[in-house]
């Protein structure tokens, strides 16, 4: 499988106004979860949110940039103090969504051994990318993540290495941030 | 990490009765922890929700209640301090010394630093109670008293050392 | 957290007021209500004319304070809710950038 590669997208001049693009029935996670992340930001809110971000800091400002595009963004991720917490009908009433035509499977990963998956989807209408889609598993973690309109992908895995996060070596740990 | 979501912009019916319910505790603890009067703490507590029966209308959400509440529980309280200048004119010296040493998780240790706390100047008594008891953190401390982020945090750090040394001083401590 | 904090959280925590305040607060919300006086009587509407007594003072001077609140608190709320979405962005794309650089990073190792 090709690694993920940036795709250099115009932003379309689209009216449309982008919302969440899939849903995520994961109550029944959040329920039995030991930390969570829930967010979920669209319109004036995202926009408002985007206004406080620095330009003067490096990090905030590529943020800022990518968000300029962006509709919505919408993330939950879960962990869980023991495995188990979640299951493979969590995992595919998600991704089921995704099987709908517009959405793009563009790279997966499964790792038996570690017991991680991983799933990136993009939304596409012609040529344009009108979305992205992430699903991630781990033992103790689930996370799926839309961001509703054009992103620029190198610029977003760039940014996983920042924020005090190094960037993955193949041959580290994983160092995830809490 | 803690759940976040953030609620949409339309204006939801509130009930007082549900948002006093929700929020008692937190006001009355608020003014409570840093008067260190029960019955003071109560007035205080009762003219902030008559406050927000009052301005009902201008509230937009749940969430905004909340913000509403912890900030004016925090207005009132300062102001009921400085009225009555009710910094208890005790010296720490003066409170005393368990006749037993209380042990991590007392609840004779919890009093102590209560009264401790209670001795505190406005500032840093008030840090202290919003970042221990309502779990914010120092940047949010610093947008709700309306003082830099660094004044937050030196605040804490000096009230800690503070407290430190008192309990240091009457044997009491981490073990 | 260190032992310290951990016991200022626990002495700190949060307290019920005591038995019988939400009563309290409905009765003083009640002698509060424009309809209050004139349901007492005619020497009661003759003491809401006199001046206000300390107590209903304190009440004017919450529900003043509370209105000028309202006016500066909706753009400090505003502003609040500004802070919450920014760190709710920077904590979104964090989340989404790591899993992507750490997928990244996996198939890298694959293709070596």
């Amino acid at each position: 499988m090709k690694p993920a590669r940036a795709l250099a997208l115009a932003v379309g001049a689209s009216a449309a106004l982008f919302a969440q693009q899939f849903k995520f029935d994961l109550d029944r996670l959040a329920a039995k979860a030991s930390n969570t992340v829930d967010v979920s930001l669209s319109g004036p809110l995202l926009q408002l949110g985007a206004r406080f971000l620095d330009s003067s800091d490096p990090d905030e400002a590529k943020v800022k940039k990518m968000i300029a595009g962006i509709e919505g963004i919408y993330v939950r991720h879960f962990e869980f103090k023991q495995d188990g917490a979640w299951t493979k009908s969590d995992l595919d009433g998600v991704r089921s969504q995704l099987k709908a035509p517009e959405w793009q499977r563009i790279v997966g990963w499964n790792s038996a051994e570690e017991g991680e998956t991983a799933e990136v989807f993009l939304r596409l209408e012609g040529s344009k990318m009108t979305g992205l889609a992430i699903l991630a598993t781990e033992p103790k973690a689930f996370t799926v993540v839309n961001i509703a309109g054009p992103v620029d992908l190198d610029a977003l895995s760039q940014l996983g290495g920042h924020f005090g996060v190094p960037k993955v070596q193949p041959d580290k740990p994983s160092g995830k941030k809490k | 990490m803690t759940a976040t979501v953030l609620e949409p912009p339309a204006k939801t019916a509130l009930d007082f009765a549900g948002l006093m319910h929700q929020h008692q505790a937190m006001v009355f603890s608020v003014a409570y922890h840093y008067l260190h009067n029960r019955d003071l703490a109560q007035e205080v507590a009762q003219e902030v929700f008559l406050g927000l029966h009052r301005n009902l209308a201008g509230i937009q959400s749940p969430a905004h209640a909340a913000f509403w509440l912890r900030k004016v529980a925090v207005q009132r309280s300062i102001d009921e301090g400085r009225r009555r200048m009710r910094r208890p004119q005790v010296a720490l010296e003066d409170v005393a010394e368990p006749a037993v040493a209380a042990a991590p998780g007392d609840p004779l240790l919890g009093e102590i630093l209560r009264k401790l706390i209670a001795t505190l100047a406005d500032a840093p008594r008030m840090v202290m109670i919003l970042r221990y008891q309502e779990d914010l953190d120092p940047m949010e401390i610093s947008e709700l008293l309306g003082i830099p982020l660094a004044t937050v945090k030196s605040h804490l750090q000096r009230s800690l050392a503070l407290l430190r040394e008192k309990l240091a001083r009457r044997g009491l401590g981490e073990r | 957290m260190d032992w310290l904090e951990q016991e200022l959280k626990s002495a700190l925590a949060r307290k019920d007021p005591p038995p019988g305040f939400a009563e309290r607060v409905g009765e003083a919300i009640d002698r509060a209500s424009p309809g209050a006086a004139s349901k007492a009587g005619p020497i009661a509407s003759r003491r809401v004319i006199a001046w206000p007594s300390r107590v209903a003072q304190r009440w004017l001077a919450a529900a003043a304070a509370a209105v000028i609140l309202m006016i500066g608190g909706g753009v400090g709320y505003r502003w609040h809710r500004g802070i919450v979405a920014k760190r709710q962005v920077m904590q979104a794309f964090l989340i989404a950038g790591g899993q992507l650089n750490h997928l990244h990073a996996h198939l890298k190792e694959v293709s070596q």
